[in-house]
């Protein structure tokens, strides 16, 4: 295995020209376990340690995430708590302690598991990232980074930030899994609802994060009927079936937490 | 390459592959009260704190701990003596094997003004699995622990 350590932002950008396919070393939470499939080939380029990558911090209407800040870390920061609730929630449904400490928003959008539980929370928030090469910065809407089944378009670049606009209006985020607690998401539902309208999405629900722009559009208009939130989620969605669970269940989940979403939103 | 840590106080230095994980490096430094349960994140019975935070040494690698405090229950044991004891007298050890994931959970709980509430407990331990106790008794144990 050949393996860097960067200590500054401009190191990783250079080593990420000379090493495009290259693991970024975060929490490894998800890398661990790839790298046990083919330890020879891998170059891994380690940024766990990077202070300019860290911390959360108010700019205006807007918040700032620092791709290495953990889970926990939102779980816990009041200004999270305060602005971003939606965003604390989703922690607190997040693996479990342990996990949560190493975790970092940054590996979650990267891996762009369609079980991404922070991914579709950010998405839902429409947050943007920041990313970083050789060629300067630019900043793009969390929503178009991906490009299917744990591909993203990141070109030769790192994911530095993410900016979320702080929350208004209400909200909704639930989880379903085999347990309470520690698992991956069946399903999930996030929601916003404020003067802009409606923005829902959720993991498990598509080859990557997604919005369900039809729902939205059905939901803004004031129809809030059974049969044609069932059409618009069919049509949104597009789950796999798999040894976890059918195609047909994780619609009927869906299905089930808009409504819940709809009868009892969280309100600020 | 070469790989310096603190362990239980104690400077280390291995030389290792980074794929290293540090479950391995500190089992071979003699801390055996971190176990290889899972590998995959799952169980806690790996728990360790690197720089005061818990998480699961399976899922490390070496370069991630390098210049680094590592601290097990090896490292522990004054603190986390009244925990053992509340373990034993509730009966919540078995086999035993995920007990030091337990305690040092238990530990960092506690030692953060955690609530001691069966719900707050229950939710806490939710990195930890156990095959055998069925949980009721570790809560207790820890519900219970003097201070
Ligand atoms: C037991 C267990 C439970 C889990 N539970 C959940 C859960 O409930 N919900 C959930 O969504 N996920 C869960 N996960 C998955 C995982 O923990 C998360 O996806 C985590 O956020 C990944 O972050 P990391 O720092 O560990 O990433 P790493 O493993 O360090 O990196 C992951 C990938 O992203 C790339 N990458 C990392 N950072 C960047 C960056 N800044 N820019 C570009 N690329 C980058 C890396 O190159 C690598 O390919 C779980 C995993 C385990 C093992
Ligand atoms: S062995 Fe590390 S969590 Fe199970
Ligand atoms: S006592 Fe046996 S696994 Fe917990």
């Amino acid at each position: 295995m050949n393996y860097l350590r960067a200590t500054n932002l401009g190191e990783v950008t250079a080593l990420l020209e000379e090493y495009p396919e290259a693991l970024l070393l975060c929490g490894s939470t998800d890398a661990a376990l790839q790298l046990r499939h083919r330890p020879e080939t891998a170059t891994l380029i380690d940024i766990h340690a990077l202070e300019e990558l860290k911390g959360v911090s108010a700019e205006g209407d807007r918040m700032r995430i620092g791709t290495l800040v953990t889970l926990n870390e939102l779980l816990y920061s009041d200004a999270v708590r305060e602005s971003l609730p939606l965003l604390a929630a989703c922690a607190d449904t997040f693996g479990s302690h342990q996990i949560r400490n190493l975790a970092t928003v940054g590996g979650n959008i990267a891996n762009a598991s369609p079980a991404a539980d922070l991914t579709a929370a950010l998405v839902a928030l429409e947050a943007s990232v920041t990313l970083a090469s050789q060629d300067g910065e630019r900043s793009v809407p969390l929503e178009t980074l991906f490009c299917g089944y744990k591909c993203t378009k990141l070109d030769h670049e790192l994911i530095t930030a993410v900016t979320v606009p702080l929350q208004t209006g209400s909200w909704y985020y639930r989880k379903a899994g085999m347990r309470e607690r520690l698992n991956i998401a069946k399903v999930s539902i996030a929601l916003t609802h404020g003067s802009g309208g409606f923005r829902i999405s959720g993991a498990s629900l598509g080859p990557s994060p997604v919005r369900f722009r039809t729902l939205e559009a059905l939901l803004d208009g004031g129809v809030y009927d059974d049969a044609a939130i069932k059409a618009a989620l069919e049509n949104d969605a597009d789950p796999s079936g798999g040894y976890r669970s059918t195609k047909a269940y994780r619609l009927r989940v869906a299905f089930n937490m808009i409504k819940e979403a709809l009868s009892q939103p969280e309100e600020r | 390459m070469q790989i310096t840590c603190t362990i239980n106080g104690k400077i280390h230095r291995f030389d290792c592959a980074p794929e290293t994980r540090v479950l391995d490096l500190v089992r071979d430094a003699g801390m055996t009260s971190v176990k290889a349960g899972c590998g995959e994140g799952e169980c806690g019975a790996c728990s360790l704190f690197v720089n005061g935070r818990l998480v699961n040494a399976c899922l490390l690698l070496a370069p991630q701990i390098h210049d680094a405090e590592i601290v097990t229950l090896e490292g522990l044991q004054e603190e986390t003596a009244a925990i053992r004891e509340s373990f034993a007298e509730h009966g919540a050890v078995q086999c035993g094997f995920c007990t030091p994931g337990f305690v040092l959970r238990a530990y960092d709980y506690l030692s953060h003004g955690g609530e001691r509430s069966e719900e707050a407990i229950r939710a806490a331990l939710d990195g930890n699995l156990c095959r055998c106790t069925g949980y009721k008794k570790i809560v207790e144990a820890i519900t219970k622990v003097k201070s």
